[in-house]
């Protein structure tokens, strides 16, 4: 958990789920590994706009097979996945 | 045209104050631009305002009989008067004017309530009979015309075509009714009987009441949309809507259209020009943001039919500048910004001389054009076949921003995951889930006040019986007629901004014989695979050039988010949005509001959810401070066309 706190991708990667969706949750303190979609912070339509974000924020192609919460569901999966295209 | 109002109280003996009745009437002058009339006495006191169409001279009201033993204040038009009128005297009963609101009065004087069933219009009229103190309230098919009430505790009725002609007359307060404000933020608009006014009742679309002595003793619809079949054949739609139309060009008064540039109201403006005497004046609204605009169509259409085209172009500054008048006429929270260039349009319209305007609304609900009938056919599709159903949902909404590819599966997700087609809300919970987001905002309080008060649930409970019988489309159609075309469509963005300025809207789709029409004919005349509106498309063929015959519906929309921030932004926005007012108000929640206007004002806030948010916060907030913080009502200062005395009424 250590090298995601420092990354500086995890860091923009809150900053934006913390612009964009928790606003609405001033009530939520959402840590790196805490499920958007279990925790109400994003629903299906929000999970919409973040895959568009990620697309075009990191410049990357996202498959259909690719949208799952496994890859998009809290900041410690999108940074793995983001990083994991990256390389690919 | 017209407003109405009135105060009726049980003890005969406690007078209705004449002040009451000029800050009643003062307060719906905009319905009736061309003058007033008041009756008073015996406990009961009325008001009409007047936008004169037929009989200008001999129109006027309250309209009574000889005998003082009824007693008409009428808003609306009864199209089909003419001959009602000649069946009338064929029957020998007399008429002395050639006004609708007379033949109206005499059927109900000789035929009651079973008259309604007779009845071509869109209407609203009080009809009180001094003798049996009864006070009738009756309300038309589909709710085009307003009209409010709220019973007191000491039995006494107060009602008005608005809501504001309540507050006027000094005996109901403006409180907040959080149902009512939350059905806005659920399906678009308040729905009857519920208002977004605490005690305020909506009379329902097609509903009528009846109060004697103090209590209300009779309270049913005399007309619901029923998707029932009837075993005829379905009329030649070429030859019913003309005759619609032609029934709606009635007036003594110059007759004009709103023009879209859609297939609806290309489709009634060339209908109108066809059997119009008269050179047929158009009206369109453009939008400095091409995203938005639609001028193309609309001269095209104009050019092609020629008619003597006006347009009203619009931009963000003229939307926030005209944003609180709007909410003011609207009397409810919104949504959307979209009432407000209907409003400019309105303005140039009567400005131009045109009182009288018949527009293309209805269509799209009784012959499900709507991208929601397509939503619901594919998601019912998709219990049988989610590989073509997915397939086919990227044909729908090419006007969304972002590509169908990058929209992608959590897209496909929101649409096929939105509810079980076991519920009956099934169709609409897209819109719900979607609309949702403005709740997101609300005070903890709010949401906790609202738990018991499930406006969802509440809408379940109100479904007729028969409802789970009709299939998932016409479940859809009867759910969009009375969730979004009532209570939003021909509200705040039908008969408020219309009447605002004193014009008058018109809808041929709106025939209760079209209406028949449309549920007759076979569905997939109506929507044919992902084809909406096949037998409009059809007789627009005819009519119309083809591009606008077979173009697909684009939806109407104006700028949210745009208009209320920036260098033109007003200094309202601010203070309205304010910690400070927010609080006060106590509905929305500051800190979340907070997150909001950060964006807004970022340019980030570009999604329609966030635009719906700041819409809905902020109307709320001017809707607060206009009616719950106010209490400003000042009397009419000229004098009444008609002043009646009831108390020298006979009285047994």
């Amino acid at each position: 958990m250590t090298d995601i706190q420092q990354a500086p991708l995890a860091q923009e990667l809150r900053d934006y789920i913390a612009e964009t969706f928790l606003y609405m949750h001033p009530e939520v303190d959402l840590k790196d590994d805490d499920q958007f979609l279990e925790l109400g912070v994003i629903d299906s339509l929000g999970f919409v706009e973040l895959v568009d974000e990620v697309q075009t924020r990191y410049g990357i192609t996202v498959d259909d097979v690719e949208i799952t919460e496994e890859n998009f569901g809290s900041i410690v999966a999108l940074v793995a996945f983001i990083e994991a295209k990256r390389a690919a | 045209m017209c407003g109405l109002a009135g105060i009726v109280r049980a003890d005969r003996g406690s007078e209705v104050a004449e002040g009451a009745l000029l800050r009643m009437a003062r307060s719906i002058r905009h319905r009736g631009p061309d003058g007033y009339g008041l009756a008073r006495g015996d406990g009961a006191g009325f008001v009409s305002t007047r936008l004169a169409i037929f009989d200008i001279p001999g129109g006027w009201q309250p309209m009574h009989d000889a005998e003082r033993s009824s007693l008409l204040v009428y808003n609306g038009e009864v199209y089909n008067h003419p001959e009602l009128r000649a069946a009338l005297n064929r029957d020998g009963v007399a008429t002395t004017t050639t006004s609708d609101t007379e033949v109206v009065l005499r059927l109900l004087e000789r035929d009651g309530l079973a008259t309604l069933d007779r009845l071509n219009g869109q209407f609203a009229f009080a009809w009180w009979q001094p003798r049996e103190r009864r006070l009738t309230l009756v309300r038309d098919r589909f709710g085009v015309r307003p009209l409010h009430w709220a019973l007191q505790g000491d039995g006494t009725i107060v009602f008005g075509s608005e809501a504001k002609a309540l507050f006027a007359s000094g005996e109901v307060a403006a409180t907040p009714d959080l149902g009512g404000i939350d059905d806005v933020f659920t399906t678009w608009g308040p729905r009857a009987p519920r208002s977004p006014f605490a005690g305020v009742q909506q009379l329902p679309p097609g509903g009528l009441l009846v109060w004697e002595d103090g209590q209300i003793v009779a309270q049913r619809t005399w007309w619901e949309p029923a998707y029932e079949q009837d075993g005829q054949q379905p009329e030649d739609l070429a030859e019913l809507l003309e005759d619609s139309v032609r029934l709606r060009l009635r007036a003594d008064v110059p007759v004009g259209t709103y023009l879209s540039g859609g297939l609806d109201s290309s489709l009634i403006t060339a209908l109108a020009q066809r059997v119009s005497d008269h050179e047929l004046r158009t009206f369109s609204v453009a939008f400095h943001d091409q995203h938005y605009d639609e001028r193309g169509y609309q001269e095209q259409v104009a050019q092609t039919l020629g008619t003597r085209h006006h347009v009203v172009e619009v931009g963000p500054r003229e939307i926030a500048d005209a944003f609180p008048d709007v909410v003011w006429h609207a009397e409810t929270p919104m949504i959307r910004t979209a009432p407000v260039p209907l409003s400019l349009l309105a303005q140039e319209t009567r400005r131009q001389g045109i009182t009288v305007v018949a527009t293309g609304e209805g269509a799209d609900e009784l012959y499900w054009g709507y991208d929601l009938f397509k939503e619901t056919a594919l998601r019912t599709l998709h219990r049988q076949d989610p590989a073509r159903a997915e397939a086919l949902l990227d044909e729908i909404y090419p006007y969304v921003e972002g590509s169908a590819a990058r929209r992608g599966p959590a897209w496909k997700r929101f649409f096929f995951e939105a509810g079980s087609d076991a519920d009956p809300l099934f169709s609409h919970q897209t819109r719900i889930a979607a609309t949702a987001a403005v709740k997101a905002f609300y005070t903890p309080e709010t949401t906790a006040a609202l738990a018991a008060d499930d406006t969802q649930q509440r809408l379940r409970d109100s479904l007729p019986q028969a409802f789970e019988r009709w299939s998932p489309l016409e479940r859809a159609a009867y759910l969009e007629v009375t969730t979004l075309m009532s209570p939003y469509l021909l509200a705040a963005q039908g008969d408020r901004v219309a009447m605002a300025h004193g014009v008058e809207g018109r809808f041929p789709f709106l025939d209760h014989r079209v209406f028949a029409h449309s549920v007759r004919l076979a569905p997939e005349r109506k929507l044919d695979g992902l084809r909406e509106k096949a037998a409009l498309r059809d007789l627009a063929a005819s009519v119309l050039p083809a591009e606008i015959a077979q173009r697909t519906k684009q939806p109407y929309r104006s700028p949210e988010v745009a208009p209320f921030f920036g260098d033109h932004a007003p200094a309202w926005v601010q203070e309205r949005l304010s910690d400070a007012a927010l609080r006060d108000v106590g509905i929305f929640d500051p800190v979340r509001v907070g997150g909001l206007l950060r964006r807004c004002r970022a340019g980030k806030a570009t999604g329609f959810r966030e635009g719906m948010a700041l819409v809905g916060v902020l109307s709320t907030q001017l809707w607060h401070e206009r009616y719950c913080a106010s209490a400003d009502y000042p009397e009419e200062t000229a004098a009444p066309r008609v002043s009646i005395d009831l108390s020298t009424a006979p009285t047994t």
